[in-house]
């Protein structure tokens, strides 16, 4: 069995929406459908609400809102089980709508994506689990694009640096799972980082435990035992942490960048309808079809949906901004000449293929009108003075300069009230680059924010620290020296890295790539750097020790699989290093291999543990499109971030302005 | 001698056979009285449940048997097990798919019984079964339908966590007689009841109540079809109806002409019903055909056995016949049906499967085998698994063992089923060894014996344990978390705790663990286990049973729960937060949950006394970090003092509480309060650099461009000049932007030139121009000019020029 390339995404897609739609089926008649926030966007992604309708949906509300109507009898949940403070407000609001309704109600709660102990303990103490009918909804991985799969857990920065709750670990253990129960076993889990090794292990955890299983007959879904995948080379694994910094840059491509000023949430971006213009009906409803009603909001954001879907939005989402002007005038001119070509059109069969072809110029023209306006909105961010500033302090602090040299600038944007958001960004990149800033320094740079943003931002700040992107210097001198001495690992030595995998390119062009670098206009992010030591060795050694440039990038890595020829560099990032061979019954295997053969393209499944960017995505796609012939990229993760969302997860939102 | 043949007890009816076939012979004793019993059967050739019909007399016979008792036998009459019953009235007595024993008693409580040996889990059925009573009950596979007193209809459609469902209220009146469809045959995927009230029916389901205007009622018997297609009626003038299950079509109508009614009326097969009086059976095919007898023939059974057939599957039989007698008819036999030869085989195994006698089955494969044998290309597939299936078969139906099950059975309980209830029935042995044939996992098997072992044994803990730890070992996928639990429930902790040690699943042992009150290792197991949810059961359970104090101790050295403790304390219990860190000796945090709170303060003053508060938990610490934390607080408390003077003295409401230090100043400055402005300045120790920014700032959004004007005579700025010009010109002063221009001395001439230019200024930046000898942008310039400073560039351009 060899499942088609590039179905993975799509069997997940439509695995999800059967298991949906058969819940919804099995609640007989019309139903109100009270989701919560984090799930009404993932749900987008893969059901319309025109075929939840079909399906006997009357009414959507949020669970945040806490506004479900009690006219309906049927009254179903979808929520998260893994989150204590989701689940009290189901219990709560179950529990109200018992009390005040004048309709007897049926419930339904949908637990995603398992039933937990914690929610039966719940609905236990609340008195109401004899009242509800109770399901699982296995929603893990949601498909963003054929070659990304998230699990769009919001929460799961925070939750795993901050609070360092590690259940978006298991989750991230129980997606993959699924994905070797399709395929088989990964032959080989590499990863770096500590969190990377704790999913590893997660995973070794449970094939013993499903062979176990398997063994018994307690699982009666699989048939016999599942072997070493045929179609997958490896998993790689990067934790986050190993990383920060990369994060912590200003994105530089179009999409990194849309993200950076607009945000994207589940593929879509709310976008000031003053610049993108106001919403068309075709497009409104398919955009935010699933979405659920929210007619509070004020009708002054239009949702753009950004996918693969958008030919034009495709071929620049991954570009260098630099360029994308230059991208749009061309597209701009090819849409002309096709438009033109009606004057050319003689015969009534040239007109009629014209007409034929007509919606889909105009859906293009649509497409390429929101994104020439869309771009020359990011065109004025960026030219502003704070922006350059900001940038020119990361690619300093990227290049590695002293960072003291930067200071008074960061002060002048303290002082000229930027949002707190971007002077964190900066100080914590420093913090993360250089291992810490200055005792002395640190403490006057918290002094100015504090006085410029409010004291609440000593929780900010707290947060900040226990999440270490932003900490004194320890005492003993900057980062550790690589290759040797005790404290290896404990902070990623970009100092040495930056040499060593050569994060700094000077000559790089944003229009024609040679090198991953070009998503941040000369910096390569480290994080894509590692895997690039896992699948390009030759590229990367041609790279660092000079020489030609392999011409085409050969794959030698099942010669040398693994980090081999790169350990004693991987060292100086932080965090466990590992590379772990999957075997199974090697005569079964062996057999197998004599049957099928071991050639065709197999698929490497790169998974980034607490967050990727947009920008990374670009650069493995870079990646991908170099190794195109011999393998297939598929992007992990646990949801897509930005330096933003990660300064977001440590900011102290209150203030002793507004009383709560 | 061969037995007689299949077709012996054959009967037509209509246009199909039936036959009735007889498995075991003398079940019971003489003199048991069978029709004193409630008797119900589980499906599947599954056991037997008795129980003596209260409502008739019967003859006493010992102490034992009077006692009310509900008796458990096989098929063949074995008895498995005996409940004794105390428990009141039974009003329901049914079976599950799964073989569980279902006993509804009248005032509502239902009592699973899994297992065959009593243990059972009970359940109430709740809305009214209490007051009015149970009157009946009808099962399903999985479920079942109580009719109460009051003709309400409560439905459980599964048993492993029983939602008792009111069904839609239907009308008084008498009862005659009711049925269920099965949710797997309706249309709405929910069970429908068809209850007979007065003349009519009606069909209730969840929500509906829908009468079917029927006029020839009282119906006797209402009796579904097994797929739920059709039903019997059993009208008042004695006649049976066919109808549609949705009561749209009449199919046939048959006449008893009996004066009374049957004591049942059954369906058999989806196309006969039979009714049986007490002395007569009378059997109503398809169309109103009639016989008396059971069991419909399968097709396959028929096309070989059916008299005179000449289908190829009957030679081939007639072939093993010939060959045994060793006529060179059978040969001819084979050649005559050549061309169908493989079909036919293919029928003589699949009728082999039908067959209850070996004899007929070895019969049937043998002409399977001949007819193969003669075939180049037939895959044998089929064959060895009918072999494989009917020695199972053959197994489980012998006396001693007692389950009647037949192949279409079989197939559709499935082998792991089938091995599920042998273990029920503690027949080990063959249930290994069938699990061996068929190549499924015994461990399962494995697992019952131990806990059965554990249940009966009175070996020392020690000795029982390495028993089975010996017996069970190689087995990898055993679970010993079933063995302790039963070694648990038998009271025998030690034993458990021991056996638990050899789970696998970290996971598994988990519950257990609680229950025994094994704490530590629950929750260290629980956090081996990677799954957060385990661990946050473990930390609940374990938090509202230990004293606080040694609660955190458990957890003290162990972060993952620590940090789920935090979180799950953070939304909820800000007080066993403040405890946790006093404990652990984290004045930060602490102090930091003081500060949240305090933002969560309406009054300024009670505000400020939380920041009190909050700094003074940190007053005996030396950590830098502490101390830097304890002095801001202070600042905060005291910005927020400031704040409230201004508020009171200078605006009109609380415009001031709760800025920051720069916006404070910088809207002082706005508001023209440069001196209070400045105040604060020194008080807060706020940089020259910050100040003059903040001024710069609030001057420009005031637009007091004179006081600018004043600022830039000064000497110096700590900030430079350039920010007064980008900042006055963003604000549209170009002149006054101007005035900064030349103060920038710090740029290079170049960026200059681009400010003058900016201003429009294009003479003045050629002379910045010129003063640094720079032709080119000169010649810009001058592209630029208009007017009179055409002239002027042009001037010096050429003082610039060389003399030729």
């Amino acid at each position: 069995m060899a499942p088609r390339l590039g179905s993975e995404a799509d069997h997940i897609r439509d695995k999800a929406r059967r298991d949906l739609l058969t819940l919804l089926e099995g609640v007989r008649g019309k139903k109100n459908l009270v989701i919560s926030k984090d799930l009404a966007g993932p749900v987008g992604l893969f059901v319309k609400f025109s075929v939840l309708q079909e399906y006997g949906v009357d009414r959507i509300f949020l669970l945040e809102n806490a506004n479900v109507d009690s006219t309906q009898r049927n009254v179903i949940f979808l929520v998260h089980a893994e989150k204590v403070h989701q689940i009290g407000t189901t219990a709560e609001q179950v529990k109200r709508l018992q009390e005040n309704g004048t309709v007897e109600h049926d419930f339904y709660i949908f637990w995603v994506p398992r039933r937990t102990l914690l929610s039966n303990k719940i609905l236990e103490d609340t008195g109401i689990i004899g009242d509800v009918n109770i399901a699982e909804f296995p929603l893990y991985f949601c498909p963003l694009e054929q070659d990304v799969l998230s699990l769009e857990l919001e929460d799961s920065f925070g939750d795993l640096y901050l609070h360092k709750d590690p259940g978006c670990i298991l989750l991230a253990a129980k997606a993959l799972m699924q994905i070797q129960q399709r395929h088989g076993y990964f032959p080989r889990i590499v990863g770096k980082g500590d969190n990377a090794r704790r999913l590893a292990d997660l995973l070794l955890r449970m094939r013993k435990e499903l062979e176990a299983e398997e063994l018994s007959g307690l699982d009666d879904s699989v048939g016999g035992l599942l072997l070493p995948s045929l179609a997958i080379e490896s998993l790689i694994i990067i934790d986050r942490e190993v990383d920060f910094a990369t994060v912590l840059l200003t994105q530089l491509t179009y999409e990194g960048l849309i993200d950076e000023f607009v945000g994207i949430k589940n593929n879509q971006a709310d976008v000031d309808s003053t610049i993108v213009g106001a919403a068309v009906p075709p497009q409104a409803s398919q955009g935010s079809s699933s979405t659920p009603q929210s007619a509070s909001k004020p009708a002054l954001k239009r949702k753009i949906q950004l996918d693969a879907s958008d030919q034009i939005f495709s071929q620049l989402r991954d570009a260098n901004f630099a360029i994308v002007g230059e991208l749009l005038n061309k597209v701009a001119r090819r849409l002309e000449s096709d438009y033109e070509s009606r004057h050319s059109a003689k015969t009534t069969l040239e007109l009629r293929e014209f007409v034929n072809k007509l919606p889909a110029y105009q859906l293009e023209h649509q497409s390429l009108k929101v994104h020439t306006n869309l771009a020359e909105d990011i065109m004025r961010q960026t030219r502003s003075d704070v922006f350059r500033k900001i940038l020119e302090v990361q690619q300093n602090y990227a290049a590695g300069s002293d960072p003291t040299y930067q200071h008074d600038t960061i002060e002048e944007l303290i002082a000229r009230d930027v949002p707190l958001k971007n002077v964190l960004r900066l100080l914590c990149l420093e913090s993360c680059m250089f291992g810490g800033l200055r005792p002395r320094e640190l403490e006057n740079f918290k002094r100015q924010i504090l006085q410029a943003y409010g004291y609440q931002h000593l929780l900010t700040l707290r947060a900040l620290e226990k999440m270490e992107l932003l900490q004194p210097r320890s005492s003993t001198g900057p980062v550790v020296l690589p290759g040797g001495g005790a404290s290896v690992g404990i902070k990623t030595n970009y100092n040495y890295l930056r040499k060593n995998l050569r994060l700094v390119v000077e000559e790089v062009s944003e229009k024609e790539p040679k090198d991953i670098s070009y998503v941040y206009s000369g910096f390569a992010p480290l994080s894509v750097r590692l895997v690039q030591c896992v699948l390009q060795k030759p590229y990367i050694l041609s790279l660092t020790k000079g020489g030609p440039t392999p011409p085409t990038v050969n794959t030698v890595s099942a010669a040398s699989p693994g980090w081999l020829g790169f350990e004693d560099i991987v060292k100086s990032a932080r965090g466990s290093t590992f590379s772990i061979v999957q075997k199974g019954d090697e005569k079964a295997a062996r057999a197998r291999q004599t049957l099928s053969g071991s050639g065709g393209v197999k698929t490497v499944y790169i998974f980034f543990l607490g967050g990727i960017t947009f920008t990374e995505i670009a650069a493995l796609r870079f990646i991908a499109r170099q190794e195109a012939p011999q393998r297939k990229v598929v992007i992990c993760t646990t949801g897509i971030t930005s330096g933003g969302k990660m300064i977001e997860a440590a900011m102290e939102k209150g203030s002793f302005a507004k009383a709560a | 001698m061969a037995p007689s043949n299949p077709l012996a007890d054959w009967e037509k009816v209509g246009d199909g056979f039936y036959r009735n076939t007889r498995i075991y012979e003398a079940v019971f004793a003489d003199d048991f009285e069978l029709e004193n019993f409630i008797v119900a059967g589980a499906p599947y050739g599954g056991a037997i449940a008795l129980y003596r019909d209260e409502s008739k007399l019967s003859r006493y016979r010992d102490a034992q048997t009077a006692k009310s008792s509900i008796d458990i036998y096989s098929y063949s009459g074995k008895l498995i097990s005996r409940i004794n019953w105390e428990h009141g009235s039974i009003k329901g007595l049914g079976w599950s798919d799964d073989e569980e024993l279902l006993i509804v008693t009248e005032d509502g409580t239902v009592r699973r019984y899994f297992g065959l040996h009593g243990d059972f889990a009970p359940f109430s059925l709740g809305n009214g079964a209490e007051e009015y009573g149970v009157r009946a009950c009808r099962f399903w596979s999985s479920g079942f339908v109580a009719l109460l007193s009051n003709n309400q209809l409560i439905s459980v459609s599964h048993y492993s966590e029983p939602r008792p469902k009111l069904l839609a209220t239907c009308p008084e009146g008498e009862v005659s007689s009711w049925s269920l469809i099965p949710p797997t045959y309706t249309l709405s995927r929910s069970v429908e009841v068809l209850l007979a009230v007065d003349k009519t029916i009606y069909t209730i389901d969840a929500t509906d109540a829908e009468d079917r205007v029927l006029q020839n009622g009282p119906f006797k018997h209402v009796s579904v079809s097994p797929t739920g297609r059709f039903v019997a009626l059993f009208t008042n003038d004695g006649k049976v109806w066919v109808v549609s299950s949705d009561f749209q079509n009449k199919f046939s109508e048959y006449d008893s002409k009996a004066k009374t009614p049957p004591m049942t009326i059954e369906w058999c097969g989806d196309d006969s019903v039979i009714l049986a009086w007490e002395d007569e059976i009378h059997m109503v095919g398809p169309n109103g055909a009639a016989a008396k007898s059971a069991f419909v023939t399968d097709d396959v059974t028929e096309d070989v056995f059916r008299l005179g057939s000449t289908s190829p599957a009957s030679v081939l039989l007639d072939s093993v016949d010939q060959l045994d007698k060793k006529s060179p008819k059978a040969d001819e036999n084979i050649q005559r049906i050549r061309q169908n030869l493989s079909e036919a085989v293919d029928i003589c195994v699949k009728a082999a499967g039908h067959e209850f006698d070996p004899y007929w089955q070895k019969r049937l494969l043998k002409a399977a085998s001949f007819g193969k044998s003669v075939l180049e290309l037939y895959s044998s597939d089929d064959f060895v698994e009918m072999t494989e299936k009917l020695r199972v078969l053959k197994a489980v139906r012998d006396f001693q063992i007692g389950m009647p099950i037949s192949y279409e059975q079989y197939m559709r309980l499935t082998p792991e089923k089938l091995v599920e209830r042998l273990v029920n029935r503690h027949e080990y042995l063959l249930a290994i060894r069938i699990s061996e044939y068929l190549h499924i996992s015994a461990d399962k098997i494995y697992v019952h014996w131990a806990s059965q072992k554990v249940k009966v044994s009175t070996a020392d803990d020690d000795a029982l344990c390495r028993l089975i730890v010996q017996r069970l070992d190689g087995k990898p996928g055993i679970s010993f978390e079933l063995i302790a639990q039963s070694a648990y429930d038998e009271g025998r902790s030690h034993l458990a705790t021991q056996l638990l040690s050899h789970e696998p699943r970290a996971g598994k042992q988990v519950p257990l663990l609680l229950s025994m009150e094994e704490d530590g290792i629950a929750l260290d197991k629980a956090l081996e286990s990677g799954d957060t949810d385990l661990v946050y059961c473990v930390l609940l359970h374990l938090k509202k049973k230990l004293p606080l104090a040694s609660f955190f101790r458990l957890i003290s050295d162990k972060p993952t729960a620590s940090a789920l403790v935090e979180t799950s304390a953070r939304e909820g219990d800000i007080e066993l937060l403040k405890d946790l860190y006093y404990q652990d000796d984290k004045p930060l945090d602490g102090s930091n949950i003081l500060l949240s709170e305090a933002l969560k303060q309406t009054e300024v003053q009670s505000k400020i006394e939380k920041l009190h508060l909050a700094a003074h938990l940190l007053s005996d610490s030396k950590d830098p970090i502490a101390l830097f934390q304890q002095k801001s607080l202070s600042e905060a408390a005291h910005l927020l003092k400031i704040q409230e003077t201004l508020d009171k003295e200078i605006a009109d409401g609380p415009e001031f509480s709760g800025l920051g230090v720069n916006e404070t100043i910088y809207r002082l400055i706005r508001s023209g309060y440069g001196k209070r402005a400045q105040k604060i300045q020194n008080e807060c120790k706020v940089s020259e650099k910050t100040y003059w920014w903040a001024r710069l700032r609030a001057l420009v959004a005031k637009r007091d461009w004179g006081e600018l004007e004043e600022l830039g005579r000064v000497k110096k700025s700590p900030i430079g000049w350039e920010p007064f010009y980008n900042e006055i010109l963003g604000a549209g002063n170009t002149k006054l932007a101007s005035v900064f221009v030349p103060k920038c001395t710090n740029l290079p001439a170049a960026a200059r030139i681009e400010m003058w230019i900016k201003c429009g200024m294009i003479v003045k930046a050629g002379e910045e121009a010129l003063r640094v000898k720079d032709l080119n942008t000169l010649e810009l310039l001058r592209a630029k000019a208009s007017g009179v400073a055409v002239s002027e560039i042009d001037r010096m351009i050429t003082q610039l020029r060389p003399r030729k």
